[in-house]
């Protein structure tokens, strides 16, 4: 039954049901609302400085999806995604800068929106060959190869080698106009903006659409107990190494995605510690959870913008704060993993979760 | 109870400084400036004196009536060399209305160039790339000292003119010459075009450079890999940690060359860092080191002790005197601007504090013992050469100025413009 609420301890009958994306009016009425939110409500309203930090938060959760993807459903630990951005980035860029696109790919403004899918296509192949370690190791050993990924590709090919291409060595510049979608020359943050919502939206879609289905629940199975999914029939390296595919292919639009941010590229935007960063995202969104995903970059994100801003009418009267605060923001990322890893541990989207379900349940919670 | 009162004085407070930290309100008649340090990344060893050198500048400028009377507030965030961090940085300074920016890195600063340009916001920054002083490229980027690539070709240049007649090899072959930097940071790689070049135009023999990270404590591999190579010279384009690590190692290993350093590898500190190993590096300084018989050093002195005094004079860089001149000449282009009739407390006032200020400087002094600066609508290289100077007997020595304008007034003029 179709209805706008889900009736009290009336749960699903069947699986497709339970899976089923628009389960009540209500929740299509929330998604749309989300939707209007984010597409009309936020660059309508809201100022420029804003705007970039919606901006960051998308990127943040472009990145966190794939990490979600290998840490929270299949179980596969990962230091490395910063590598697999900067392989979208990078290829990204050369294309758009090398290639010799016809010119009426160049007219017809499909250049940059070719290279991002091309560039998803390399970093998910490259991270499918730094995954394949994962057939023979997990756990801590797994963190291992997955940084060496981080070490070999920005710090060695992508700086030794990539980044020398075009004789200016190091940065690529993007000159004005060159990132065109269709008719749209994406040049301010609005329109950057746009772009994040866009691809992030479909992100989540595929993401969400691929973890109801066969993969994603095969990806679960490997996480909880790989051996025993392997004695239910499932093929654990080709899921392991199409996980690692699919993070890798969003890592890839991230960074993508990022050239239209920034006209600048160098090997410094790709440090480990946006590893590490992304890492942190989903311990405190919540682990094996979109929205932990998202959630976990809203906090991130805004959190440190939100602590910078009140430091500085704070400065008028205490001015070492200001350079105080840059070691409190760095103490303030490490004391909330650890917070959220002792009182919290199902991070964000299980709060989220939880009030959820105090609303569907209301006035009969218990 | 007690605990839920102190969490909603907590919240309210935090309310009340956030919606206070945004107010534009309150501080309408002052003129916003911006910065974005690093006290906390890869560059912090350097960057945090530089970003207390700039608070204490402007609080002098303040102190001193501010811009023609009207006072500055200056608001920097510190972004841990990051540079997605530097890209929201910038954009809340541009809320808080800043009309002009003093910006840290390399990376960073070439990253939001194109976004300063369209915004058109003086963005005065540490990094001296060579890249950011072509106006036709990088109109609203400037800063005050000769730029990467000035210093790196009059760093070579001073060596090959003053050490090399010296060596028992000189008119016997080429000297050797090989770069120490870190290939993944812009800031280390920007002059290295621009110094082969250079090693070129001299006749230097070229050898194989070595990626040394900002962070190294540890460059055996690096000094082993270049004792194959016997260079005379080497080139090092790092910060004064690392700096300091390969100079150490480069000791200790015996590799017997000379070491010219670019001038953020090179302070006061790296005496200190690396020993005995240290005597003889030579290095390009922008402007005098801390505490040098200048014309406005006992300001920065002053300063210093007066608005920092958690921070013991003794342990104060040249970088807090490079921050000076940073802010100098911003208020000079500000002071100008101004007297032409520019509101500098308004938004969008960028392109009048270029042309009617920052434009019209020429052979200005800023006290410091840096090279007169001047800007021009068509070129925003501020000096046409670099002080170098030696570490040696315990002292900092000049061993020579060299004017590249003077010495190769065909290619300074053509060829060397924006690289």
């Amino acid at each position: 039954m179709s209805s706008v609420w889900l009736p009290c301890g009336d749960y699903h009958q069947n699986y497709a049901e339970d899976q089923g994306w628009w389960q009540t009016n209500f929740l299509k009425g929330k998604m749309i609302l989300l939707l209007a939110v984010v597409f009309i409500g936020i660059p309508l309203f809201v100022d420029e400085y804003w705007i970039s930090v919606g901006t960051m938060i998308g990127y943040t959760a472009m990145g966190a999806l794939g990490v979600q993807l290998l840490i929270g459903y299949a179980g596969l630990l990962t230091l490395g995604h910063a590598a697999f951005i900067a392989v979208g980035a990078y290829t990204s860029v050369m294309l758009i800068l090398q290639f010799p696109w016809p010119q009426f790919l160049l007219d017809w403004g499909l250049a940059y929106p070719i290279s991002v899918f091309i560039a998803g296509i390399v970093a998910g192949l490259w991270s499918v060959l730094f995954g394949l370690p994962s057939a023979k190791v997990k756990g801590f050993y797994l963190i291992l190869t997955t940084m060496a990924a981080q070490f070999i590709t920005v710090d060695f090919i992508l700086t030794q080698y990539i980044s020398q291409i075009g004789g200016r060595g190091q940065a690529f510049s993007l000159p004005p106009g060159t990132i065109k979608i269709g008719p749209w020359v994406i040049e301010n943050d609005t329109q950057v903006y746009f772009v994040m919502a866009v691809v992030l939206t479909l992100m989540v879609i595929v993401l969400a659409n691929l973890l109801r289905s066969k993969p994603g629940r095969a990806w679960v199975a490997i996480r909880d107990n790989d051996i025993a999914a392997e004695a239910l029939g499932i093929n654990i390296v080709w899921y392991k190494l199409l996980a690692f595919f699919v993070a890798g292919f969003m890592a890839g639009i991230a960074g993508a995605f990022w050239v239209c941010n920034t006209a600048a590229l160098s090997p410094e935007h790709f440090q480990w510690f946006l590893s590490l960063w992304l890492v942190g995202v989903i311990l405190i969104g919540g682990v094996g959870s979109i929205q932990g995903a998202i959630f976990g970059s809203i906090f991130m994100v805004v959190v440190m913008e939100l602590l910078q801003t009140g430091a500085i009418p704070l400065a008028e009267y205490y001015p070492k704060i200001l350079v105080d605060f840059a070691y409190i923001k760095d103490m303030a990322f490490g004391l909330a993993i650890c917070a959220f890893l002792i009182y919290e541990p199902n991070g964000l989207a299980y709060r989220w979760w939880q009030a959820k379900n105090y609303f569907n349940l209301w006035p009969f919670s218990y | 109870m007690k605990k839920n009162i102190f969490a909603k004085i907590f919240v309210i407070l935090l309310a009340v400084a956030f919606v206070a930290g945004f107010s534009t309100a309150a501080v309408a008649k002052k003129i916003r400036i911006g910065g974005i340090m690093d006290t906390t990344g890869a560059t912090s060893d350097v960057g945090k004196d530089y970003a207390i050198g700039m608070a204490d500048a402007f609080k002098y400028i303040n102190s001193q009536g501010g811009v023609n009377g009207k006072k500055i507030r200056y608001v920097w965030f510190d972004y841990g060399y990051r540079i997605p961090e530097a890209i929201t940085k910038y954009k809340m300074q541009k809320r808080l209305g800043s009309v002009a920016i003093m910006g840290w890195g390399t990376g960073d600063t070439e990253a939001l160039s194109p976004t300063v340009n369209k915004d058109k916001i003086p963005y005065v920054s540490a990094s001296y790339s060579a890249h950011l002083t072509d106006p036709k490229k990088t109109p609203y980027n400037l800063f005050f000292s000769s730029d990467y690539s000035t210093n790196a070709r009059s760093a070579i240049t001073a060596w090959f003119d003053k050490k090399w007649p010296k060596h028992k090899d000189f008119g016997k072959r080429k000297p050797r010459f090989a770069c120490c930097y870190m290939f993944a940071s812009p800031y280390c790689s920007a002059p290295i075009k621009a110094i082969k070049d250079q090693a070129k135009l001299l006749g230097f023999e070229i050898g194989p450079d070595q990626d040394v990270s900002l962070f190294a404590l540890d460059t055996k591999s690096q000094i082993m890999a270049l004792k194959k190579f016997k260079p005379d010279l080497l080139w090092h384009g790092n910060t004064t940690m690392s700096v300091a690590a390969t100079v150490r190692d480069a000791y200790a290993l015996g590799l017997g060359t000379d070491w010219i350093v670019n001038n953020w590898g090179f302070d006061e500190n790296l005496p200190r860092l690396a020993g005995k190993a240290a005597e003889g590096v030579m290095g390009a300084t922008p402007c005098a080191f801390f505490g040098q018989d200048y014309k406005n050093m006992d300001l920065v002195v002053s300063s210093a002790e007066k608005y920092s005094p958690g921070v013991p004079i003794g342990k104060r860089l040249i970088r807090t005197v490079q921050a000076w001149g940073d802010a100098l000449v911003l208020w000079e282009a500000m002071k100008r601007a101004d007297k032409a009739g520019v509101d500098l407390t308004k938004k969008g006032c960028g392109p009048g504090i270029m042309k009617k200020g920052f434009e019209t400087m020429r052979n200005f002094d800023i006290g410091l013992g840096a090279a007169p600066i001047s800007y021009t609508a068509t070129d925003h290289r501020p000096a046409t050469g670099c002080l170098i100077q030696e570490w040696k007997g315990g002292k900092f020595q000049p061993v020579e100025a060299v004017d590249l304008k003077k010495r190769w007034p065909q290619k300074w003029a053509k060829e060397w413009l924006g690289w």
